[in-house]
Protein backbone atom coordinates (compact mmCIF):
# COMPACT_ATOMS: atom_id res chain seq x y z
CA UNK A 1 0.00 0.00 0.00
CA UNK A 2 1.11 3.52 -0.63
CA UNK A 3 2.81 5.13 2.30
CA UNK A 4 3.91 8.69 3.09
CA UNK A 5 6.71 9.21 5.55
CA UNK A 6 7.85 12.41 7.24
CA UNK A 7 11.59 12.79 6.90
CA UNK A 8 12.92 15.13 9.61
CA UNK A 9 14.98 16.90 6.94
CA UNK A 10 12.90 16.75 3.74
CA UNK A 11 9.35 16.59 5.13
CA UNK A 12 6.54 14.38 3.83
CA UNK A 13 7.73 12.14 0.98
CA UNK A 14 6.62 9.00 -0.88
CA UNK A 15 7.42 5.84 1.10
CA UNK A 16 9.23 4.24 -1.82
CA UNK A 17 12.05 6.79 -1.34
CA UNK A 18 12.78 5.23 2.03
CA UNK A 19 14.31 2.01 3.30
CA UNK A 20 12.63 0.33 6.24
CA UNK A 21 15.15 -0.19 9.04
CA UNK A 22 13.29 -2.52 11.37
CA UNK A 23 11.32 -2.24 14.58
CA UNK A 24 12.84 -0.03 17.24
CA UNK A 25 14.50 -2.40 19.71
CA UNK A 26 16.31 0.15 21.85
CA UNK A 27 20.09 0.54 22.00
CA UNK A 28 22.43 -2.15 20.66
CA UNK A 29 23.20 -4.57 23.51
CA UNK A 30 26.50 -4.17 25.31
CA UNK A 31 29.30 -6.44 24.01
CA UNK A 32 30.18 -7.27 27.59
CA UNK A 33 28.33 -10.40 28.68
CA UNK A 34 26.54 -10.64 25.34
CA UNK A 35 24.93 -14.05 24.86
CA UNK A 36 23.77 -15.58 21.56
CA UNK A 37 20.22 -15.24 22.90
CA UNK A 38 20.42 -11.48 23.54
CA UNK A 39 22.15 -10.89 20.23
CA UNK A 40 19.57 -12.97 18.39
CA UNK A 41 16.77 -11.02 20.10
CA UNK A 42 18.33 -7.78 18.96
CA UNK A 43 19.26 -8.88 15.46
CA UNK A 44 16.29 -11.01 14.42
CA UNK A 45 13.30 -11.02 16.74
CA UNK A 46 10.28 -8.84 16.01
CA UNK A 47 7.08 -8.03 17.87
CA UNK A 48 5.03 -8.00 14.61
CA UNK A 49 2.51 -5.63 16.15
CA UNK A 50 -0.81 -5.26 14.38
CA UNK A 51 -1.20 -1.63 15.42
CA UNK A 52 1.14 1.24 16.24
CA UNK A 53 4.85 0.49 16.32
CA UNK A 54 8.00 2.59 16.61
CA UNK A 55 10.34 1.86 13.74
CA UNK A 56 13.49 2.99 11.97
CA UNK A 57 13.68 4.41 8.46
CA UNK A 58 16.44 5.72 6.24
CA UNK A 59 15.75 8.31 3.56
CA UNK A 60 17.71 6.17 1.08
CA UNK A 61 16.80 7.96 -2.15
CA UNK A 62 16.93 11.35 -0.49
CA UNK A 63 19.02 12.98 2.20
CA UNK A 64 20.18 9.66 3.73
CA UNK A 65 19.17 10.45 7.31
CA UNK A 66 18.14 7.70 9.76
CA UNK A 67 15.18 8.43 12.03
CA UNK A 68 12.26 6.81 13.85
CA UNK A 69 8.53 7.25 13.33
CA UNK A 70 5.38 5.72 14.78
CA UNK A 71 3.22 3.95 12.20
CA UNK A 72 0.03 1.93 12.39
CA UNK A 73 0.73 -1.34 10.58
CA UNK A 74 -3.00 -1.93 10.07
CA UNK A 75 -3.53 1.27 8.08
CA UNK A 76 0.01 2.21 6.96
CA UNK A 77 -0.55 5.68 8.36
CA UNK A 78 2.07 7.56 10.28
CA UNK A 79 0.86 8.60 13.73
CA UNK A 80 2.14 11.15 16.24
CA UNK A 81 3.14 8.81 19.02
CA UNK A 82 2.59 5.45 20.66
CA UNK A 83 -0.95 4.19 21.08
CA UNK A 84 -2.47 5.44 24.31
CA UNK A 85 -3.81 2.57 26.36
CA UNK A 86 -5.68 3.69 29.43
CA UNK B 1 -28.59 -25.49 -7.10
CA UNK B 2 -31.51 -24.07 -5.13
CA UNK B 3 -31.16 -26.27 -2.08
CA UNK B 4 -30.64 -24.85 1.38
CA UNK B 5 -27.14 -23.62 2.14
CA UNK B 6 -25.10 -26.10 4.11
CA UNK B 7 -21.32 -26.10 4.44
CA UNK B 8 -19.62 -28.82 2.46
CA UNK B 9 -17.95 -30.07 5.63
CA UNK B 10 -21.22 -30.69 7.46
CA UNK B 11 -23.24 -28.99 10.12
CA UNK B 12 -21.80 -26.35 12.38
CA UNK B 13 -20.42 -28.28 15.38
CA UNK B 14 -21.02 -27.42 19.02
CA UNK B 15 -18.02 -25.78 20.70
CA UNK B 16 -16.91 -28.27 23.34
CA UNK B 17 -15.32 -27.14 26.58
CA UNK B 18 -12.33 -29.39 26.02
CA UNK B 19 -10.39 -30.88 23.10
CA UNK B 20 -7.23 -32.95 22.78
CA UNK B 21 -5.79 -30.28 20.55
CA UNK B 22 -6.80 -26.78 19.48
CA UNK B 23 -5.46 -25.33 16.25
CA UNK B 24 -5.56 -21.56 15.90
CA UNK B 25 -6.09 -20.47 12.31
CA UNK B 26 -8.37 -21.91 9.65
CA UNK B 27 -6.01 -22.01 6.73
CA UNK B 28 -4.43 -24.85 4.82
CA UNK B 29 -1.68 -25.69 7.28
CA UNK B 30 -4.23 -25.89 10.10
CA UNK B 31 -6.75 -27.93 8.14
CA UNK B 32 -4.05 -30.29 6.87
CA UNK B 33 -2.68 -30.76 10.39
CA UNK B 34 -6.18 -31.45 11.72
CA UNK B 35 -6.90 -33.85 8.88
CA UNK B 36 -3.75 -35.88 9.45
CA UNK B 37 -4.14 -35.77 13.25
CA UNK B 38 -7.54 -37.40 12.87
CA UNK B 39 -6.73 -39.71 9.99
CA UNK B 40 -3.22 -40.91 10.73
CA UNK B 41 -2.59 -40.20 14.42
CA UNK B 42 -5.94 -41.30 15.83
CA UNK B 43 -6.59 -37.94 17.46
CA UNK B 44 -9.96 -36.73 16.26
CA UNK B 45 -11.04 -34.68 19.26
CA UNK B 46 -9.53 -31.63 17.61
CA UNK B 47 -10.84 -28.09 17.10
CA UNK B 48 -9.77 -25.72 14.36
CA UNK B 49 -10.69 -22.19 15.39
CA UNK B 50 -10.80 -19.44 12.83
CA UNK B 51 -11.56 -15.76 13.45
CA UNK B 52 -13.22 -15.21 10.06
CA UNK B 53 -13.89 -18.08 7.65
CA UNK B 54 -11.68 -20.94 6.54
CA UNK B 55 -9.41 -19.98 3.67
CA UNK B 56 -9.76 -16.24 4.38
CA UNK B 57 -6.00 -15.62 4.49
CA UNK B 58 -3.14 -16.90 2.41
CA UNK B 59 -5.02 -20.11 1.60
CA UNK B 60 -7.41 -18.23 -0.66
CA UNK B 61 -5.07 -15.45 -1.81
CA UNK B 62 -2.05 -17.31 -3.15
CA UNK B 63 -1.58 -17.85 -6.87
CA UNK B 64 -1.96 -21.61 -6.50
CA UNK B 65 1.50 -22.54 -7.77
CA UNK B 66 3.12 -25.74 -6.51
CA UNK B 67 6.72 -26.79 -7.04
CA UNK B 68 9.64 -28.54 -5.39
CA UNK B 69 12.68 -26.75 -6.81
CA UNK B 70 13.79 -24.93 -3.68
CA UNK B 71 17.43 -24.38 -2.84
CA UNK B 72 18.45 -26.40 0.22
CA UNK B 73 18.56 -30.06 1.08
CA UNK B 74 16.33 -29.51 4.13
CA UNK B 75 13.59 -27.82 2.14
CA UNK B 76 13.45 -29.76 -1.11
CA UNK B 77 12.33 -33.13 0.38
CA UNK B 78 9.48 -31.44 2.25
CA UNK B 79 8.14 -29.77 -0.90
CA UNK B 80 8.70 -32.95 -2.89
CA UNK B 81 6.54 -34.83 -0.44
CA UNK B 82 3.86 -32.15 -0.74
CA UNK B 83 3.96 -32.32 -4.53
CA UNK B 84 3.55 -36.09 -4.46
CA UNK B 85 0.60 -35.82 -2.07
CA UNK B 86 -1.73 -33.91 -4.43
CA UNK B 87 -2.86 -36.86 -6.58
CA UNK B 88 -3.14 -39.06 -3.49
CA UNK B 89 -5.23 -36.49 -1.63
CA UNK B 90 -7.48 -35.93 -4.63
CA UNK B 91 -8.52 -39.57 -4.29
CA UNK B 92 -8.41 -39.76 -0.53
CA UNK B 93 -10.54 -36.63 -0.01
CA UNK B 94 -12.83 -37.64 -2.85
CA UNK B 95 -12.61 -34.08 -4.07
CA UNK B 96 -11.23 -32.75 -7.33
CA UNK B 97 -8.31 -30.52 -6.40
CA UNK B 98 -7.75 -29.70 -10.09
CA UNK B 99 -4.03 -30.44 -9.98
CA UNK B 100 -2.53 -29.38 -13.27
CA UNK B 101 1.16 -30.32 -13.32
CA UNK B 102 1.96 -28.12 -16.28
CA UNK B 103 5.55 -27.53 -15.16
CA UNK B 104 7.43 -24.47 -13.97
CA UNK B 105 9.86 -22.37 -15.97
CA UNK B 106 12.20 -20.03 -14.12
CA UNK B 107 13.71 -17.58 -16.57
CA UNK B 108 17.39 -16.70 -16.20
CA UNK B 109 18.64 -13.37 -17.47
CA UNK B 110 22.42 -13.65 -17.06
CA UNK B 111 25.16 -16.25 -17.09
CA UNK B 112 25.53 -15.81 -13.32
CA UNK B 113 21.84 -16.66 -12.96
CA UNK B 114 22.33 -19.72 -15.16
CA UNK B 115 25.09 -20.86 -12.79
CA UNK B 116 22.85 -20.36 -9.78
CA UNK B 117 20.14 -22.34 -11.59
CA UNK B 118 22.66 -25.09 -12.30
CA UNK B 119 23.21 -25.49 -8.56
CA UNK B 120 19.46 -25.48 -7.92
CA UNK B 121 19.02 -28.18 -10.55
CA UNK B 122 21.77 -30.27 -8.92
CA UNK B 123 20.03 -30.08 -5.54
CA UNK B 124 16.72 -31.08 -7.12
CA UNK B 125 18.20 -33.98 -9.05
CA UNK B 126 20.07 -35.20 -5.96
CA UNK B 127 16.72 -35.47 -4.19
CA UNK B 128 15.07 -37.15 -7.13
CA UNK B 129 13.09 -34.11 -8.25
CA UNK B 130 12.90 -33.63 -11.99
CA UNK B 131 14.52 -30.34 -12.91
CA UNK B 132 16.82 -29.36 -15.74
CA UNK B 133 18.20 -26.43 -17.68
CA UNK B 134 16.98 -25.17 -21.02
CA UNK B 135 18.86 -22.93 -23.42
CA UNK B 136 16.85 -20.15 -25.13
CA UNK B 137 16.15 -22.30 -28.20
CA UNK B 138 14.82 -25.22 -26.14
CA UNK B 139 12.85 -22.75 -24.03
CA UNK B 140 11.21 -21.31 -27.13
CA UNK B 141 10.20 -24.84 -28.20
CA UNK B 142 8.73 -25.62 -24.78
CA UNK B 143 6.96 -22.29 -24.31
CA UNK B 144 6.68 -20.35 -27.60
CA UNK B 145 5.03 -17.32 -25.97
CA UNK B 146 8.21 -16.27 -24.18
CA UNK B 147 10.19 -13.44 -25.72
CA UNK B 148 13.72 -14.78 -26.25
CA UNK B 149 14.83 -11.92 -28.48
CA UNK B 150 17.88 -9.98 -27.28
CA UNK B 151 16.20 -6.56 -27.53
CA UNK B 152 14.39 -6.52 -24.19
CA UNK B 153 15.60 -4.96 -20.92
CA UNK B 154 16.72 -8.32 -19.51
CA UNK B 155 17.30 -10.78 -22.36
CA UNK B 156 16.60 -14.42 -21.52
CA UNK B 157 19.72 -16.60 -21.27
CA UNK B 158 17.86 -19.79 -20.52
CA UNK B 159 15.54 -21.32 -17.98
CA UNK B 160 15.24 -23.83 -15.18
CA UNK B 161 12.52 -26.29 -16.14
CA UNK B 162 10.72 -28.21 -13.39
CA UNK B 163 8.11 -30.41 -15.13
CA UNK B 164 6.35 -31.95 -12.07
CA UNK B 165 5.29 -28.57 -10.66
CA UNK B 166 2.22 -26.66 -11.72
CA UNK B 167 -0.96 -25.22 -10.33
CA UNK B 168 -3.76 -26.53 -8.18
CA UNK B 169 -7.09 -24.96 -7.25
CA UNK B 170 -6.40 -23.46 -3.82
CA UNK B 171 -10.06 -23.14 -2.73
CA UNK B 172 -10.65 -26.77 -3.62
CA UNK B 173 -7.77 -27.72 -1.32
CA UNK B 174 -9.34 -25.71 1.53
CA UNK B 175 -12.78 -27.26 1.00
CA UNK B 176 -11.42 -30.75 0.39
CA UNK B 177 -9.30 -30.76 3.54
CA UNK B 178 -12.12 -29.25 5.60
CA UNK B 179 -14.47 -31.93 4.33
CA UNK B 180 -11.89 -34.66 5.00
CA UNK B 181 -11.07 -33.37 8.49
CA UNK B 182 -14.74 -33.00 9.45
CA UNK B 183 -15.50 -36.51 8.19
CA UNK B 184 -12.85 -37.81 10.60
CA UNK B 185 -14.45 -35.93 13.50
CA UNK B 186 -12.55 -32.63 13.59
CA UNK B 187 -14.59 -29.60 14.70
CA UNK B 188 -14.17 -26.56 12.49
CA UNK B 189 -15.29 -23.40 14.28
CA UNK B 190 -15.49 -20.34 12.09
CA UNK B 191 -16.05 -16.84 13.45
CA UNK B 192 -14.34 -17.95 16.64
CA UNK B 193 -11.42 -15.78 17.59
CA UNK B 194 -8.72 -16.90 20.00
CA UNK B 195 -8.19 -14.14 22.53
CA UNK B 196 -5.67 -15.80 24.84
CA UNK B 197 -3.59 -18.95 25.11
CA UNK B 198 -3.73 -20.28 28.65
CA UNK B 199 -0.71 -21.76 30.39
CA UNK B 200 0.01 -23.04 33.87
CA UNK B 201 3.46 -23.89 35.19
CA UNK B 202 5.04 -23.92 31.72
CA UNK B 203 2.31 -26.09 30.25
CA UNK B 204 -0.51 -25.32 27.87
CA UNK B 205 -3.92 -25.58 29.52
CA UNK B 206 -6.26 -24.16 26.91
CA UNK B 207 -7.44 -21.31 24.78
CA UNK B 208 -9.76 -18.40 25.55
CA UNK B 209 -12.03 -17.62 22.63
CA UNK B 210 -14.77 -15.15 21.85
CA UNK B 211 -17.22 -18.04 22.28
CA UNK B 212 -15.87 -19.29 25.57
CA UNK B 213 -12.98 -21.10 27.16
CA UNK B 214 -11.63 -24.36 25.76
CA UNK B 215 -9.30 -26.53 27.79
CA UNK B 216 -6.69 -28.45 25.83
CA UNK B 217 -3.24 -29.86 26.51
CA UNK B 218 -1.97 -28.93 23.03
CA UNK B 219 -2.27 -25.73 21.05
CA UNK B 220 -0.91 -25.13 17.59
CA UNK B 221 -0.66 -21.63 16.18
CA UNK B 222 -0.69 -21.98 12.45
CA UNK B 223 -2.40 -18.79 11.36
CA UNK B 224 -0.21 -17.81 8.41
CA UNK B 225 0.81 -14.16 8.42
CA UNK B 226 -1.04 -13.53 11.67
CA UNK B 227 0.92 -16.19 13.62
CA UNK B 228 3.89 -14.08 14.73
CA UNK B 229 1.65 -11.33 16.10
CA UNK B 230 -0.57 -13.85 17.90
CA UNK B 231 2.37 -15.72 19.43
CA UNK B 232 3.99 -12.52 20.66
CA UNK B 233 0.75 -11.02 21.98
CA UNK B 234 -0.49 -14.14 23.72
CA UNK B 235 2.71 -15.81 24.90
CA UNK B 236 5.36 -13.09 24.72
CA UNK B 237 7.50 -15.15 22.34
CA UNK B 238 9.09 -13.00 19.67
CA UNK B 239 9.86 -14.52 16.30
CA UNK B 240 12.29 -13.53 13.55
CA UNK B 241 9.42 -12.64 11.27
CA UNK B 242 8.39 -9.59 9.27
CA UNK B 243 4.84 -9.52 7.95
CA UNK B 244 4.57 -8.00 4.50
CA UNK B 245 1.65 -7.48 2.13
CA UNK B 246 2.11 -9.34 -1.16
CA UNK B 247 0.02 -8.61 -4.24
CA UNK B 248 -1.34 -10.62 -7.16
CA UNK B 249 -3.74 -10.01 -10.04
CA UNK B 250 -5.49 -11.70 -12.94
CA UNK B 251 -6.12 -10.56 -16.49
CA UNK B 252 -9.31 -11.02 -18.46
CA UNK B 253 -9.75 -14.65 -19.63
CA UNK B 254 -7.93 -15.70 -22.79
CA UNK B 255 -7.97 -18.84 -24.90
CA UNK B 256 -5.33 -21.42 -23.82
CA UNK B 257 -2.01 -19.83 -24.68
CA UNK B 258 0.43 -20.11 -21.79
CA UNK B 259 1.31 -23.72 -21.02
CA UNK B 260 3.60 -23.37 -18.00
CA UNK B 261 4.07 -21.38 -14.84
CA UNK B 262 6.63 -18.82 -15.97
CA UNK B 263 8.60 -16.80 -13.44
CA UNK B 264 11.39 -14.30 -13.65
CA UNK B 265 13.42 -13.10 -10.69
CA UNK B 266 14.91 -10.26 -12.69
CA UNK B 267 11.56 -8.90 -13.87
CA UNK B 268 10.20 -9.74 -10.44
CA UNK B 269 7.06 -11.32 -11.83
CA UNK B 270 5.52 -14.70 -12.44
CA UNK B 271 2.52 -15.73 -14.51
CA UNK B 272 0.42 -18.77 -15.27
CA UNK B 273 -2.83 -19.33 -17.07
CA UNK B 274 -5.61 -20.63 -14.85
CA UNK B 275 -8.07 -23.25 -16.04
CA UNK B 276 -10.57 -20.40 -16.48
CA UNK B 277 -8.17 -18.75 -18.94
CA UNK B 278 -7.12 -15.78 -16.84
CA UNK B 279 -3.42 -15.05 -16.56
CA UNK B 280 -2.71 -15.06 -12.82
CA UNK B 281 0.35 -13.05 -12.02
CA UNK B 282 2.09 -11.62 -9.01
CA UNK B 283 5.22 -11.15 -6.93
CA UNK B 284 5.33 -7.62 -5.56
CA UNK B 285 5.82 -7.39 -1.84
CA UNK B 286 5.57 -4.14 0.09
CA UNK B 287 9.08 -3.31 1.31
CA UNK B 288 7.76 -2.44 4.79
CA UNK B 289 5.84 -4.61 7.26
CA UNK B 290 2.08 -4.08 7.33
CA UNK B 291 -1.19 -5.96 7.74
CA UNK B 292 -3.20 -3.87 5.28
CA UNK B 293 -3.56 -6.39 2.40
CA UNK B 294 -4.14 -3.36 0.18
CA UNK B 295 -3.10 -3.15 -3.44
CA UNK B 296 -1.17 -0.40 -5.24
CA UNK B 297 -1.22 1.31 -8.62
CA UNK B 298 2.59 1.25 -8.36
CA UNK B 299 2.50 -2.50 -8.76
CA UNK B 300 -0.05 -2.66 -11.61
CA UNK B 301 2.32 -0.47 -13.60
CA UNK B 302 5.33 -2.63 -12.72
CA UNK B 303 3.51 -5.80 -13.66
CA UNK B 304 2.27 -4.42 -16.97
CA UNK B 305 5.78 -3.30 -17.90
CA UNK B 306 7.41 -6.59 -16.91
CA UNK B 307 4.86 -8.89 -18.55
CA UNK B 308 4.74 -6.97 -21.81
CA UNK B 309 8.49 -7.54 -22.14
CA UNK B 310 8.92 -11.24 -21.46
CA UNK B 311 5.39 -12.34 -22.39
CA UNK B 312 4.62 -9.88 -25.19
CA UNK B 313 1.32 -11.54 -26.13
CA UNK B 314 -0.09 -9.91 -23.02
CA UNK B 315 0.33 -6.38 -24.39
CA UNK B 316 -3.05 -4.70 -24.40
CA UNK B 317 -4.72 -7.39 -22.27
CA UNK B 318 -6.63 -5.91 -19.34
CA UNK B 319 -6.19 -6.72 -15.68
CA UNK B 320 -9.48 -7.78 -14.21
CA UNK B 321 -8.92 -8.29 -10.48
CA UNK B 322 -6.15 -7.36 -8.09
CA UNK B 323 -5.77 -8.50 -4.48
CA UNK B 324 -3.23 -8.96 -1.73
CA UNK B 325 -2.42 -11.20 1.21
CA UNK B 326 0.17 -11.49 3.94
CA UNK B 327 3.58 -13.11 3.76
CA UNK B 328 5.48 -13.73 7.00
CA UNK B 329 9.11 -13.53 5.98
CA UNK B 330 12.02 -14.95 7.98
CA UNK B 331 15.64 -13.81 7.54
CA UNK B 332 16.61 -17.13 5.92
CA UNK B 333 13.50 -17.58 3.76
CA UNK B 334 12.68 -20.85 5.52
CA UNK B 335 9.76 -21.59 7.85
CA UNK B 336 9.71 -22.06 11.61
CA UNK B 337 8.17 -25.27 12.92
CA UNK B 338 8.73 -26.00 16.56
CA UNK B 339 7.00 -27.31 19.63
CA UNK B 340 7.21 -28.01 23.37
CA UNK B 341 9.80 -25.27 23.76
CA UNK B 342 9.65 -23.17 25.89
CA UNK B 343 6.04 -24.15 26.75
CA UNK B 344 5.01 -27.78 26.90
CA UNK B 345 2.13 -28.44 24.55
CA UNK B 346 2.64 -25.29 22.52
CA UNK B 347 3.37 -25.78 18.83
CA UNK B 348 3.98 -23.29 16.08
CA UNK B 349 4.08 -23.49 12.31
CA UNK B 350 4.79 -20.14 10.68
CA UNK B 351 7.29 -18.03 8.76
CA UNK B 352 6.27 -19.58 5.47
CA UNK B 353 6.54 -16.32 3.59
CA UNK B 354 5.01 -16.69 0.17
CA UNK B 355 5.49 -20.47 -0.13
CA UNK B 356 3.11 -21.79 2.51
CA UNK B 357 0.61 -23.01 -0.04
CA UNK B 358 2.84 -25.47 -1.85
CA UNK B 359 3.99 -27.10 1.38
CA UNK B 360 0.76 -27.25 3.36
CA UNK B 361 -0.10 -30.95 3.07
CA UNK B 362 3.33 -32.42 3.85
CA UNK B 363 3.81 -29.94 6.69
CA UNK B 364 0.39 -30.74 8.13
CA UNK B 365 1.24 -34.41 8.10
CA UNK B 366 4.53 -33.92 9.97
CA UNK B 367 3.06 -31.39 12.40
CA UNK B 368 0.30 -33.89 13.18
CA UNK B 369 2.91 -36.54 14.01
CA UNK B 370 4.80 -33.95 16.10
CA UNK B 371 1.67 -33.03 18.08
CA UNK B 372 0.47 -36.59 18.59
CA UNK B 373 3.80 -38.06 19.67
CA UNK B 374 5.30 -34.95 21.28
CA UNK B 375 8.56 -35.60 19.48
CA UNK B 376 9.80 -33.61 16.53
CA UNK B 377 9.94 -35.70 13.35
CA UNK B 378 13.34 -35.81 11.61
CA UNK B 379 12.06 -33.88 8.63
CA UNK B 380 11.07 -30.89 10.77
CA UNK B 381 14.14 -30.81 13.04
CA UNK B 382 16.14 -28.36 10.90
CA UNK B 383 13.28 -25.83 11.09
CA UNK B 384 13.39 -25.17 14.84
CA UNK B 385 13.37 -21.65 16.24
CA UNK B 386 16.71 -22.15 18.01
CA UNK B 387 18.54 -22.11 14.68
CA UNK B 388 18.59 -18.31 14.73
CA UNK B 389 20.18 -18.16 18.15
CA UNK B 390 22.71 -20.80 17.10
CA UNK B 391 23.56 -18.95 13.90
CA UNK B 392 22.40 -21.90 11.83
CA UNK B 393 20.32 -19.93 9.35
CA UNK B 394 19.33 -21.89 6.27
CA UNK B 395 20.75 -21.28 2.83
CA UNK B 396 17.34 -20.79 1.29
CA UNK B 397 18.24 -17.11 0.77
CA UNK B 398 20.26 -18.40 -2.19
CA UNK B 399 16.98 -19.26 -3.91
CA UNK B 400 16.28 -17.34 -7.07
CA UNK B 401 14.34 -14.45 -5.62
CA UNK B 402 14.92 -13.28 -2.09
CA UNK B 403 13.32 -10.54 -0.20
CA UNK B 404 12.78 -9.47 3.34
CA UNK B 405 12.36 -5.93 4.58
CA UNK B 406 16.00 -6.18 5.65
CA UNK B 407 17.64 -6.25 2.26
Amino acid sequence: MALTISCPVCGKRNGYEFRYGGEDKGPRPDEKGLTPRTWCDYAHMNACVAGVQKEWWCHKNGCGVWFTIHRNTLTNLEVDGPEVTS
Amino acid sequence: MFQRFRPLWGKRPHLNSSYDAVIIGGGLHSLATAYFLAKEQGMSNVAVIEQRFIGFGGAGRNTAIVRANQRTQENVPLYKEALELWPILTKELDYNLMFNNCGNLNLMHSEAAMNAARMNVCTAQFHGVESHLLDPKQLKEVEPTINTSPDITYPVHGAMFHPPGGVIRHDAVVWGLAKGAARHGVHIHQQTEATAILTDGGKITGVETTRGRISAPRVLVSAGGYSAGIINRMLGIKLPISVLTIQAMVTQPLKPVLNHVVSSGMYHAYANQTLKGEIATGAHMDPWPNYTTLTTAHYIKHQAEALSEFLPFLRGVKFMRHWAGLADMTPDMAPIMDGNDPIEGFYMNCGWGYFGFKSCTATGRHMAAFMAKGECPERLKPFGLKRYENHRLMGETAALVTYTPDN
